[in-house]
């Protein structure tokens, strides 16, 4: 199952603009896996977004999702 | 209330100050209409460790944005008696000086207008996913924290 990670704002500058994951159950498995990755990100304030809906608890990623890891908005 | 289509709010690099002007002007065959708040955010030439912003970069999550923006506005005319609302934000490169976020909601009477107006502008700030990347006189580059 590929999951499909979209990046934005300063977190661009430590994983790019995207990248694509294989066997990753749930949002929780999905920051272990990336925080082994990219070890500065543990340190980084974000928030994910599962097909453009922000989750605040551990949720499970659905077939071709598209998750967003998303810095603090600074718009306007 | 009908289902509306999602609009685009934005767009490529600053927002003219003639299509502002075009934007009012366009509301005067809407005769209902007693009041009109519009705000503007300007990029500001702030200075940091002694360097000073030039412009702002501004990337997107444009279709999660667009539809945040959509629920917002519906949000808005629920809470408020409005006759119209128009949003434009900004994308890439806007210098100090120039506009980068154009909120303008009219309706019978003022108080509609500028309160639904403010609340705009703080929830666009609150939740749209925009960032703006602050670009230094010295093409060194800073990401924006929203205050």
């Amino acid at each position: 199952m590929e999951i499909n990670i979209i990046i934005f704002g300063q977190l661009r500058d430590l994983l790019g603009k995207g990248l694509v994951l294989n066997d990753v159950a749930d949002t929780d498995s999905l920051t272990r896996v990336l925080n082994e990755k990219y070890p500065g990100l543990a340190h980084s304030t974000y928030r994910i977004a599962v097909d453009k809906e922000i989750v605040t608890e551990n949720t499970l990623l659905p077939q071709n999702c598209t998750v967003a890891l998303l810095p603090p908005f600074s718009g306007g | 209330m009908t289902a509306k289509k999602i609009k685009n709010i934005f767009m490529q690099g600053p927002v003219p100050a003639s299509f502002i002007g075009e934007s009012i002007q366009q509301h005067s065959a809407k005769t209902g209409i007693g009041g009109h708040s519009i705000f503007l955010g300007q990029v500001r030439a702030d200075a940091i460790d002694g360097k000073e912003v030039s412009a702002i970069e501004y990337t997107a999550y444009e279709e999660m944005a667009l539809a945040k923006m959509h629920s917002i506005r519906e949000d808005i005319f629920a809470k408020y008696d409005l006759i119209c609302m128009h949003v434009y934000h900004s994308l890439g490169k806007v210098s100090a000086g120039e506009i980068c976020l154009f909120v303008f909601t009219s309706s019978a009477h003022r108080k509609a207008a500028i309160d639904a107006c403010n609340e705009t502008v703080e929830r666009i700030k609150a939740e749209l996913p925009v960032w703006g990347k602050e670009i230094f006189s010295d093409d060194t580059s800073q990401w924006k924290v929203n205050k």
